[in-house]
């Protein structure tokens, strides 16, 4: 047992010599790394250390929290966090920690990424990749990250685990004309699988084929959607299954257990597998994390769960804990039969649409939202590109448009990007019938 | 905080080959509390406290930050730090715009210190504020409350002899409720901020401001009718004018987002140079007049000095409808040719400052609410707002009505169910003809940043009274 991992099992010795009922520590040691670029150089590369053990205790069914920076400091900090819980309140609905004893998987994490200490030498591949796909003049910027965790988590109640976890990612936006620009991501858990360029001639080609853009027109169109957008919309309904979300009625999934919510080539997981940026082999719980499937072809099986919500729901944790919420780790969409290409030879008017941002909803319950894309928006004709067009917004239905879904694609990426499509996904192109688009007037 | 060793980290910067150097310690006492339908989920107490060092050498910029308070990781972070700068390998070199270096503290006071509040009181609170809104007559199926108490105390330095030291409390809420009536739902989001102590609570009035957004949803749901399409006058309540100043106003007039540094995450911004809008250019009616405002004591926004050490002060982003003053920092200013008006703000010692909002509103007018509904023969109020979003270049927004009624000769008449405007920067402000004397603000969590930082801001602001736009 290692000194981080022994230290950390005092923590929740400590606590539980004070009188809490349950105790969970984990440490966590982390490294992170960015070059941010714009104008085709970088702008700045950061650098953190993070040392930090969180600590939650549970006294009489209140929950409390805080964190340990320093293990010389670990006392005088759980002696006020139990007395914080002597004078909280408590939830009735509060159901433990996980219990047991869990053996887990081996962590994929790769080492190379806690070695690397200057990130920028991806930049020039990606950039480089998009100048060959539009030419030498695009202005291009985004982020290269990489982040490597050794997390240390001990239960009271039993689990105690040792995990590493890795990621790199590159995000590249490049502008072949003031309004005309594509982006594209890349994102792995191992330096082997990261391949930069494919990022950038990605960006490169959608920014080349979105030059001149018109104005387009309001309507209901069939669309096409990239994997990149695509992972936004993952994101909204992963995060609607949460079972916390649903009970909070921020969800279009409430009391549809059961229910048909999408046809049948639908079906939809929470998978932190090895490839992903959110690979772990457990949860905040020390519960092995593991594949959910939460839509089966079209039926909505179930919700994603830490113990408590799982005890309020009658069933089993899924091993998504957080503290309070469970969350989803990186959602998947089984992939389709069709490729790509056949995908786009089925729309005879409609568009493609490549990314969006500032997703807002009206009411999550019924799921009214409106997004506006962004980097490259095509009027599809007969199959074929026709016309680049900019100044559109999405204003539909969460749940209407997940019914609508119509093709999906046998290519699927990996996709995470900032604010939007968070938490990562593996997403494929998607047709979706009638989609409702707005413009301003 | 260990100030000793940012000055070992500052002069051990200092003693290497580099343009500029500075070193910010924080400590932030961070308390937060969330209560799901009047029941306390859980209760996090911490401390967050560390130290960063940003490097300016050999025209690149590095950063590296830690919460190891010992001197062989300060040593180690600038010597990261520094190898990012000079490896930066930029064809155009950074500079800063030239400041002098400033020595002094400051802090914000508190009537009654959260220090002395107990968690049960704080709890207390909110617990009482959702047994009201239970027993108001409308049918709440789900309410979810989050408080967050930050004491946040700051050192900086810097190698052009800068030494502040500051202290601020901010208190902060979110509650966001869910009505059910006739088999509908509706729900609403109200967010509370303050800089200074737990008087604020007080202040906010939060029950009282819940149960009538608790008996608008109901009668949105019960009462609501659908506009007809079509144009016609608009008076935006103080939300709605606020949160289109900070969206369509603050936002693109952000310099670093002008030249292009956020353009992979928050995008760019319709005015950019040889562009059809720059400063002097008119985006609005003579009325509007944004400021941007950091210096208004006890806002949620509120510093007297930012992260580069510079003296805040109110900035004219729109002018009598003229686009006038960008918000920069040190870096964008230098590229402008012109100096910092001290935006730049980090929401933590784990990352780098960059250029934000503070306070962003549009400046009072002469008339009442009464004198601008009263002009209005067929409109529509919008008071506040659900859905909302603008693109990438701050130019097309749209903002969803939550609280809304018809006004017909002068009068408001019934409730209207979610009024969307969809319009454009130039359309909405050039159709302001009127602003009202009277300015309410509201707390908001501004976004921006790669990774996020999300800082308290106000937004808020008069009612103004747009004529003949599209209202569906």
């Amino acid at each position: 047992m290692s000194d981080v991992l022994n230290k950390t099992e005092e923590i929740v010795k400590k606590a539980k010599s004070l009188g809490a009922d349950e105790v969970l520590a984990k440490t966590t040691f982390g490294r992170y790394r960015q070059a941010r670029f714009s104008s085709n150089q970088t702008d700045i590369t950061v650098a953190w250390n993070d040392y930090v053990t969180d600590v939650t205790l549970a006294w009489k069914k209140r929950l409390v929290a805080t964190q340990i920076h320093d293990f010389q400091d670990v006392d005088a900090g759980l002696k006020s966090l139990l007395q914080l819980a002597k004078v909280s309140q408590e939830n009735p609905l509060f159901g433990g920690f996980a219990k047991g004893e869990f053996k887990y998987a081996t962590s994929k994490a790769d080492k190379k990424l806690e070695e690397l200490e200057n990130p920028t030498d991806y930049i020039s591949a990606a950039v480089e990749a998009a100048r060959k796909e539009a030419g030498a003049e695009i202005d291009s910027g985004g982020i290269l990250f990489t982040r490597f965790e050794d997390v240390y988590l001990v239960s009271s109640e039993g689990p105690v685990g040792v995990d590493k976890r890795s990621a790199v990612e590159l995000s590249i936006r490049a502008f072949t004309q003031r309004e005309a620009s594509g982006h594209g991501v890349e994102c792995s858990s191992a330096l082997k699988d990261f391949k930069p360029e494919r990022a950038g001639a990605k960006a490169g080609e959608i920014a080349e084929l979105a030059k001149n853009p018109k104005a387009g027109d309001e309507g209901v169109y069939d669309v096409i959607f990239d994997p990149l957008i695509f992972g936004s919309s993952l994101a909204v309904w992963g995060s609607m299954v949460g079972a916390f979300n649903v009970l909070i009625q921020m969800s279009v999934f409430v009391n549809k257990i059961g229910q048909k919510v999408a046809p049948e080539i639908v079906t939809m997981r929470d998978n932190p597998g090895a490839y992903s940026l959110s690979s772990r082999v457990f949860d905040d719980e020390g519960v092995p994390a593991r594949e959910n499937v939460f839509i089966d072809r079209g039926v909505l099986k179930g919700y994603l769960h830490n113990t408590s919500t799982a005890k309020m729901f009658k069933t089993e944790t899924t091993g998504n804990a957080g503290l309070v919420a469970p969350n989803a780790w990186n959602i998947e969409l089984d992939a389709g039969d069709v490729s790509k290409d056949e995908l786009f030879e089925d729309v005879k008017k409609g568009l493609y649409l490549t990314n969006t941002w500032y997703t807002r909803f009206q009411n999550y319950a019924k799921g009214d939202f409106s997004t506006i894309p962004r980097d490259g928006i095509f009027l599809i004709e007969k199959g074929k590109i026709r016309q680049s067009l900019k100044d559109l917004r999405v204003s539909d239905n969460a749940l209407s448009m997940l019914g609508k879904i119509a093709g999906i694609s046998k290519e699927r990426q990996h996709v995470h990007w900032w604010g939007e499509a968070e938490p990562p996904s593996l997403s494929p192109y998607v047709l979706i019938k009638d989609v409702h688009l707005t413009k301003s007037k | 905080m260990e100030e000793d060793i940012v000055d070992y980290a500052l002069k051990y910067a200092e003693s290497k080959q580099i343009e500029y150097a500075e070193v910010r310690g924080q400590s932030q006492v961070q308390d937060r509390l969330m209560l799901r339908d009047g029941i306390l989920e859980a209760y996090v107490s911490a401390v967050d406290s560390g130290f960063c060092v940003r490097i300016l050498a050999n025209g690149g910029i590095g950063f590296a930050s830690t919460n190891k308070w010992t001197r062989e990781e300060a040593k180690d972070i600038v010597d990261l730090a520094l190898k990012y700068a000079e490896t930066a390998g930029r064809r155009d070199k950074i500079v800063f715009a030239k400041e002098k270096g400033i020595e002094t503290k400051w802090t914000v006071d508190q009537k009654r210190k959260v220090e002395d509040v107990s968690p049960e009181e704080r709890i207390t609170e909110f617990v009482e504020v959702n047994k009201s809104l239970a027993s108001c007559g409308v049918k709440i199926a789900a309410t979810i409350f989050q408080c967050s108490i930050d004491l946040i105390s700051k050192y900086f330095v810097s190698s052009e002899g800068s030494r502040i030291s500051s202290f601020v409390p901010k208190i902060g809420a979110f509650l966001f409720l869910t009505v059910a009536e006739q088999g509908k739902t509706e729900q609403a989001g109200e967010q509370f901020g303050y800089s200074g102590g737990w008087e604020a609570f007080k202040e906010w009035n939060i029950t009282d401001k819940m149960i009538h957004d608790a008996k608008i949803l109901k009668d949105v749901i019960t009462k609501g009718k659908t506009v007809k399409p079509g144009n016609m006058d608009l008076i935006c309540g103080p939300e709605v004018t606020g949160i289109a100043a900070h969206e369509s106003c603050g936002h693109p007039m952000e310099a670093d987002r002008i030249l292009g540094r956020e353009m992979s995450q928050a995008g760019r911004s319709f005015i950019y140079k040889g562009g059809p809008y720059w400063l002097g250019t008119r985006i609005g009616g003579d009325t509007v007049t944004i400021v941007d405002d950091p210096s208004l004591e006890h806002s949620y926004g509120y510093y007297a000095y930012d992260d580069e050490g510079l003296k805040a002060r109110r900035r004219f982003l729109y002018k009598n409808g003229i686009i006038n003053e960008f918000l920069h920092n040190r870096e964008s200013a230098a590229k402008l040719g012109t100096k910092s008006n001290a935006s730049s703000r980090s929401i933590n010692y784990d990352r780098e400052a960059i250029v934000r909002m503070a306070n962003t509103f549009v400046l009072p007018g002469n008339m009442t609410e009464e004198e601008l509904v009263e002009d209005v023969k067929s409109g529509v109020y919008m008071k506040s707002f659900t859905e909302w979003n603008i693109d990438d270049k701050r130019f097309n927004q749209r903002y969803v009505g939550r609280e809304a009624y018809m006004i017909e000769n002068g009068e408001l008449t019934h409730p209207v169910a979610r009024p969307v405007i969809e319009t454009t920067t130039l359309k909405f402000w050039s159709a302001v003809d009127a602003v009202s004397k009277k300015a309410e603000f509201e707390a908001a969590t501004c976004g921006k940043g790669d990774p996020a930082q999300g800082v308290p801001v106000y937004t808020g602001g008069p009612c103004i009274r747009l004529r003949g736009v599209y209202v569906k």
